[in-house]
């Protein structure tokens, strides 16, 4: 530990779910739950940056404004589902620069019903054809790896029944409901092998970080919780079907955006795999949670099926995964994503997270995963 | 204006497919003189190195399934395949070339397998305004 750490000194969050209110109301909460938490005033602040996707433009000032406006500088982010990583890195940026020691992140979203606008990340040609629906890519992807290696259906269901377990003692979680792993495989498809019961839906949140330096938060008092790594990367050429993708090469296999920004991650970290106590990560579909162990390190190559099913990934397994929930159970205001994925982790490493804490928790990492092969990674110490 | 009358296609994407009539389509692509990685669509620049020194190819007819999904729900935006919807094959067919594109799969969807051999069919999609449009979709080989 040093002075010259970056910590997250306050966390803020609005649940996630459907509400009757402006993305200006549930910013302002978030944000002011947070300075509270950190026992800061918002003009002790002295940059901020809103992590966002569908909010127009200068939605930062236009919700920051609520709480007074000192004429700081106010940045909108946008990363697709990494938009969060990719505004908690700039935070950290600016500090670790010395130009600033204290720094607002919010990530605010409010989102239609359904699939996502398909005229946002996709070609016109794409969606004549009927290439735009995110859930398929996805699937493409789980029918090649239950090719490759054997990852059964049964596999993919029970990262879905182990996040909406845990989703029960989330009172952010949009779903607070146990399903059977019967529920879930009999739930319908929606581009097999991935059923609805498996993947994330659009909704409305807000979360919200205040962070500084060590020096100044140990003149505050409060549970500082330090900023180990915090990376983004985009996907390398035919890296993701996430781009999305309209074709992929057959000669050159480089590593996916999620292993190339933990390797990132865990270098700035000076950790291993091994050092991380628990995870969250991005569930968009129940597949997709089963790559993510592997290209983290969890396991090898094709073993995220037979890891997932032996309860590694549960709550007092060796490697517990979304704890929260994951985005299949609180859903996925993309702007306010990865912002809650790092206050669920400090809740965690500060030991508050009830029914859902994993004990002993001393690190944690975040991760989000989304269009533009957008990947971040954040990783946090006690 | 074009004379929809008499059915003239516009390419679904403009320097992806070309042909002439009704029941023809070809698929282009582009090869790097560079590092020569081949990719779909007529491009300017290689997606993999940045060179320019680039070619425009056409690309094989027939591959190998190598992976698939079925879409059992209407796909957002203006999707013009049939009406009323139908839920279809989308996959990504490996090329000899050393591509592979995504596309939708004509046929039964319970009929289809990874590894199967697939060819290049004519697609025609109509639009809202009644422009036709050359489109493709890969079917498996009929034996």
């Amino acid at each position: 530990m040093s002075d010259s750490d970056i910590v997250i000194l306050g966390t803020g969050i609005h649940p996630f779910g459907r509400f009757d209110k402006s993305p200006e109301e549930i910013g302002a909460f978030a944000a002011k739950q947070a300075l509270e938490d950190a026992g800061m005033k918002w003009s002790d602040i002295q940059t901020a940056y809103l992590s966002r996707m569908y909010l127009p433009a200068t939605s930062g000032a236009r919700i920051l404004r609520n709480l007074g406006n000192p004429g700081i500088p106010i940045v909108d982010i946008e990363a697709a589902c990494a938009s969060g990583g990719a505004a908690l890195r700039q935070a950290v940026i600016a500090i670790r620069s010395g130009e600033v020691d204290t720094a607002l992140v919010l990530g605010v979203e409010k989102m239609p019903r359904g699939f996502m606008d398909p005229n946002m990340i996709y070609s016109p040609w794409q969606v004549k054809m009927g290439m735009s629906m995110n859930p398929a890519y996805w699937s493409m992807r789980a029918m090649r790896h239950m090719y490759e290696f054997g990852t059964t259906d049964e596999q993919i269901a029970r990262v879905a029944y182990k996040n909406h377990k845990n989703s029960v003692h989330n009172p952010n979680a949009m779903y607070r409901k146990e399903f059977s792993m019967e529920d879930i495989l009999n739930s319908r498809l929606v581009c097999d092998p991935i059923r609805l019961l498996e993947i994330c839906a659009a909704n409305d949140g807000a979360a919200a970080l205040v962070v500084t330096t060590r020096k100044k938060a140990s003149k505050l008092g409060g549970r500082p919780i330090t900023i180990a790594a915090c990376q983004h990367t985009i996907a390398q050429y035919s890296a993701d079907f996430r781009c999305p993708a309209d074709s992929m090469s057959a000669t050159i296999n480089n590593p996916g955006p999620t292993a190339v920004t933990a390797a990132k991650a865990y270098e700035q970290a000076g950790m291993s795999v091994a050092d991380i106590s628990c995870f969250e990560v991005q569930d968009t579909d129940a597949f997709c949670e089963i790559e993510i162990y592997e290209e983290l390190g969890l396991c090898p190559l094709g073993e995220g099926g037979p890891l997932v099913e032996s309860g590694q990934a549960d709550i007092g397994g060796k490697y517990p995964v979304n704890m929260s929930g994951g985005l299949i159970s609180k859903g996925e205001p993309v702007g306010a994503s990865h912002v809650a994925q790092v206050v669920e982790l400090v809740s965690q490493l500060r030991g508050n997270s009830g029914n859902r804490q994993v004990e002993g928790a001393k690190a944690a990492m975040g991760h989000v995963l989304g269009a533009g092969g957008n990947c971040a990674v954040t990783i946090l110490k006690a | 204006m074009s004379d929809l009358s008499s059915g003239e296609l516009l390419p679904v994407k403009e320097g992806l497919v070309s042909g002439a009539g009704q029941d023809d389509v070809r698929l282009l692509g582009s090869q790097c003189d560079s590092c020569g990685e081949v990719s779909i669509g007529t491009n300017s620049v290689c997606l993999n190195c940045g060179s320019e020194e680039i070619q425009s190819i056409e690309l094989s007819t027939e591959g190998e399934l190598w992976t698939y999904t079925i879409v059992q729900h209407k796909p957002p935006g203006e999707y013009l395949g049939p009406e009323p919807f139908q839920p279809f094959g989308l996959g990504l067919i490996e090329l000899p070339d050393g591509v592979r594109i995504m596309a939708p799969l004509e046929g039964d969807i319970v009929s289809f397998e990874i590894g199967a051999k697939m060819e290049l069919k004519p697609w025609v999609l109509k639009g809202a305004n009644g422009q036709a449009y050359r489109a493709f979709r890969f079917a498996s080989v009929s034996l």
